[in-house]
């Protein structure tokens, strides 16, 4: 992938392949800067980053922007995001950076900005910092008032401590797991977990790898079948689990070798947090699959669909008390619970599916055996025209038998079956999902597909 | 019209400005980027003296470096020529000190070497400068960005074993000559006690020697900033005093009795040291002393000149196959077979040498030198009026020769007078020096009207 106009600079941060063209030094220093002078609160800013080559390069230059603007920063070395916002909370820090490109390729890289709570950004704050960025004028210190810089390699340990006060670890590590770490940060929090708590986590892909990974480092059913789902019974594990680089999203294979979907992890996490209650909402987006409906139906719970896109998730969250939601997540294995904080936080989700396996006595594959079977199928079309609009609309008008969403493209609801087209935020692409219940919408997707290619 | 507060240069000498919103952190960032694009990938090394602002300037530097490509290596604080040593003896692309020398704490600047731990020429700045301006920096991809790698000790291990090779330890460590060390806090504060006391056997009485303090007087060590040095001196019976800038590159000696030499003087001290052993001649700058050419004159060896900078030293030294150099007024000692930069350590491992082989106190060996009386000064000019000015002042004194390698020098036997622009502010310096103090003040007052 070449660097060239991969750069990103929008509400969720600033992303990009790095390189000529692409993410530089100079914009790492200008949005840190932003990122200190936007902080409002005092205390030190928190910082950690993934494995990458690239982050080393980007961790000097945002120590060297935030300390410039006086603020002291805590870096915590190579770890998950989730172990950076537990951290921000424990250290009463003002904010806190991740840098890492999460489920991209190892070419890629990010700023992604924590306020003093450990959560991302609202889209008003997370605006306030563009506009500081685009202004370039930053609080830098003079000489006598600049920041430093302290290290802190045990925040994992204090991480695991929390960890340890929601989940009973000592019951939960008589599991035989199977883990794909895709070279990513899950690798030091699973290893120090077996040191401390005897766990018997089996790692692959556990090298810590900053230029190539082993696979495409995405929660997807595909990457699970890959390496992970084979495995999982000639080892005979109880479970078997991928994390993306950053270790905030999660995907599972079944103790029978079955590479689950994606779109199963918040289902399964929502069936196993209603009945625990308080909360009986479930925060998702309008692409994610209706069986969250269906087991939201069962325990009197109730699904709040958003726009697509971390930003809109966020600022859904807090419109609602913290008491008043399950959970809250996409279909990409990405899911948060008030009960570990609201970050997306994989390991958390990890160990809630341990527990429901302990708690049911029962085996995963018995677990996910149990669901409804719906079928998703996934497209994508190059947007080339400006004609989407006009698309949308003549959709809508041809389905008008089907229940109309425009919050985010054109989401169309049957019974039993929805399609959704929109335009991604991320990359110009249209993209095009259909689910039913049963068997897949072939029909409706193929034919679906050829009216978007016929335009876009 | 008063001339404006310049706070910030970037120019031939390198970046260099008072931190904060002058010099920025970006600005380190993608100066180091030029950098880096200039020597083209490899092992580049960094090192810093100890103001407030190195290690955040440090981590932008190190980001620029591996953004083009570069591998780090961290000398974390150390002396100026122990991190050209290093680059030299490292085989190195180059290397980057973060300093701004004796200047006060608010600033901080980039100093440059290349990969023979050399500073920039003037042909190697120009072009940095350019790339700098075009700002068409090399970008490394994820897979070709380099890492950091820590080197604490060595470098000061390197650069004392050289020193050591040209004088005769074992008799100086038999002298157990008590010393006392003005450190101001900076980049020599450990290694210089840990050189008098380890090496050279010496008792050695420290103050200001912690790095981890802000500098307790003014950073340039003067015979006016020195009178902490010249009490402690006095009041432990010490053979000698030394000290230095924040980043070690200079050296002032107290005499026994206290009182601060001339730098010039410490100067010719060394040259003769060196001139009594070695054959070879040498280079010094247009604002150093006359006395440098009598001590010369004994040794029946020649005397070169230079416009003022390390680097133009450096450069004619390496021409003319010197054997000892220096800049007298700034307290730079320059001996190429240790390494071809300014080094206090060579200056005062030589002075305690000269001690031993002479058997002489350090007022007994500066009573030796010629006696000559000098006067600097500086004063703000305005842009456009300093070709005139040297114009006049050059009609005016029909009967001096003439040097106009760097501003004017004019020349008569047993005194002149060099006006030049500073390379690193924007002022204008001057100097003068004659047989007597009624004779520089004669000199002063001639010269009176013309500058400012």
């Amino acid at each position: 992938m070449r660097a060239e106009r991969s750069l990103r600079i929008s509400h969720v941060g600033l992303r990009g392949v790095v390189g000529a063209g692409g993410l530089t030094a100079s914009h790492v220093l200008d949005f840190a800067s932003a990122f200190a002078t936007f902080l409002q609160t005092s205390g030190p800013v928190i910082l950690g980053r993934d494995p990458r080559a690239s982050g080393v390069m980007i961790r000097e230059g945002v120590v060297a922007a935030l300390n410039a603007c006086g603020r002291d920063v805590v870096d915590l070395g190579v770890v998950s995001t989730p172990v950076i916002q537990h951290t921000i909370r424990r250290l009463d820090a003002a904010g806190g950076l991740s840098i890492g490109a999460s489920h991209n390729a190892a070419e890629w890289n990010a700023l992604k900005f924590f306020g003093s709570r450990g959560t991302y950004l609202s889209t008003a704050e997370a605006g306030e910092l563009l506009d500081i960025y685009h202004l370039k004028k930053f609080d830098f210190m003079e000489w006598d008032r600049i920041g430093s810089l302290k290290l802190e390699p045990s925040a994992i340990d204090s991480y695991l401590d929390e960890l340890g006060e929601v989940y009973d670890l000592a019951a939960l590590r008589r599991f035989k797991v199977l883990v794909d770490c895709c070279n990513g940060t899950s690798a030091l929090i699973l290893r120090r977990m077996n040191e401390r708590f005897d766990f018997g986590f089996i790692l692959i892909n556990a090298q810590i790898e900053g230029v190539s990974f082993a696979h495409e480092p995405s929660t997807t059913r595909r990457m699970v079948a890959l390496q992970l789902a084979p495995l999982v019974g000639p080892v005979g594990a109880d479970a078997g689990f991928l994390f993306d680089v950053d270790s905030d999203r999660v995907a599972i294979a079944t103790d029978e070798g079955q590479a689950v979907s994606e779109e199963l992890v918040l289902p399964m996490l929502a069936d196993y947090l209603l009945p625990r209650g308080p909360g009986k909402l479930v925060i998702t987006n309008l692409s994610s699959t209706a069986l969250l409906d269906e087991v939201a139906g069962w325990h009197g719970g109730k699904v709040v669909r958003v726009a697509v896109g971390r930003q809109a998730a966020i600022d859904a969250l807090s419109c609602y008390r913290p008491e008043q939601i399950a959970a809250a997540g996409e279909g990409t294995g990405a899911v948060m619970m008030p009960r570990f904080r609201f970050v997306y936080d994989g390991i958390a989700s990890m160990l809630a599916v341990l527990s429901m396996m302990l708690e049911r006595g029962a085996k995963l594959s018995q677990i996910v055996g149990g669901y409804p079977a719906y079928s998703i199928l996934k497209g994508e079309v190059p947007l080339v025209s400006q004609q989407v609009p006009a698309l949308l609309a003549s959709l809508q008008a041809q389905y008008s038998d089907g229940r109309a969403t425009v919050t985010d493209g054109l989401r169309i609801d049957w019974p039993d079956h929805w399609l959704h087209v929109r335009v991604s935020q991320t990359e110009p692409l249209v993209r095009i999902i259909c689910e039913q219940r049963g068997a897949p919408p072939v029909a409706l997707f193929d034919a679906l597909m050829e009216q978007v290619r016929s335009v876009a | 019209m008063p001339a404006r507060e310049h706070l910030l240069k970037i120019g031939v000498s390198g970046i260099r400005g008072v931190v904060g919103e002058f010099l920025t952190p970006a600005l380190a960032c993608a100066f180091a980027e030029a950098f880096g694009t200039y020597v083209g990938g490899g092992r580049v090394v960094v090192g810093r003296d100890t103001r407030s602002s190195g290690p955040m300037l440090q981590h932008a530097v190190q980001c620029g470096l591996l953004a083009t490509g570069c591998d780090v290596v961290d000398l974390g604080v150390l002396p100026t020529p122990t991190i050209q040593v290093y680059v030299a003896a490292t085989g190195a692309r180059g290397g980057i000190a973060l300093t701004a020398s004796h200047n006060p704490p608010e600033y901080n600047a980039l100093k440059l070497f290349n990969a023979q731990g050399l500073f920039f020429n003037n042909y190697e700045r120009g072009e940095l400068i350019d790339l700098y301006h075009q700002s068409a920096f090399r970008r490394a991809s994820n897979e070709e960005i380099g890492r950091i790698a820590e080197d604490y000790q060595r470098a000061p291990e390197m650069h004392i074993a050289r020193v050591l090779r040209h004088v005769d330890a074992g008799k100086i460590r038999a002298r157990r000559f008590r010393v006392a060390v003005d450190g101001v806090n900076g980049a020599s504060s450990l290694m210089t006690p840990r050189f008098l006391r380890d090496d050279l056997n010496c008792e050695v009485e420290a103050i200001s020697c912690d790095p981890t303090k802000p500098f307790p007087r003014v950073a340039e060590p003067r015979p006016d900033t020195l009178g902490e040095l010249a009490a402690l001196v006095r009041r432990t019976g010490a053979d000698a005093g030394f000290a230095h800038d924040p980043d070690g590159d200079r050296l002032a000696v107290c005499d026994e009795l206290g009182r601060v030499l001339d730098n010039d003087d410490v100067l010719a001290l060394v040259v003769d040291a060196a001139l009594e052993r070695l054959p070879g001649d040498v280079v010094v700058n247009l604002t150093t002393s006359s006395v440098i050419d009598d001590i010369a004159a004994r040794h029946g060896r020649r005397v070169w000149r230079t416009p003022v900078g390390e680097a133009n030293v450096v450069e004619t030294m390496r021409a003319v196959k010197a054997v000892i150099g220096g800049e007298g007024s700034n307290g730079g000692i320059i001996f190429p077979p240790v390494h071809l930069c300014r080094d206090s350590y060579t200056g005062m491992a030589f002075l305690l040498a000269r001690m031993v082989s002479t058997g002489k106190t350090v007022s007994e060996l500066t009573a030796g030198l010629p006696r000559y009386y000098r006067r600097l000064g500086q004063a703000a000019y305005e842009h456009g009026r300093l070709g005139s000015l040297m114009q006049a002042l050059e009609e005016r004194f029909p009967d001096a020769a003439t040097d106009r390698s760097d501003g004017l020098k004019l020349m008569w036997p047993g005194r002149w007078i060099h006006v030049r622009s500073s390379n690193t502010e924007p002022i204008l310096r001057l100097a003068a020096e004659a047989r007597s103090e009624e004779e520089v003040e004669a000199l002063l007052r001639q010269i009176g009207t013309e500058v400012p």
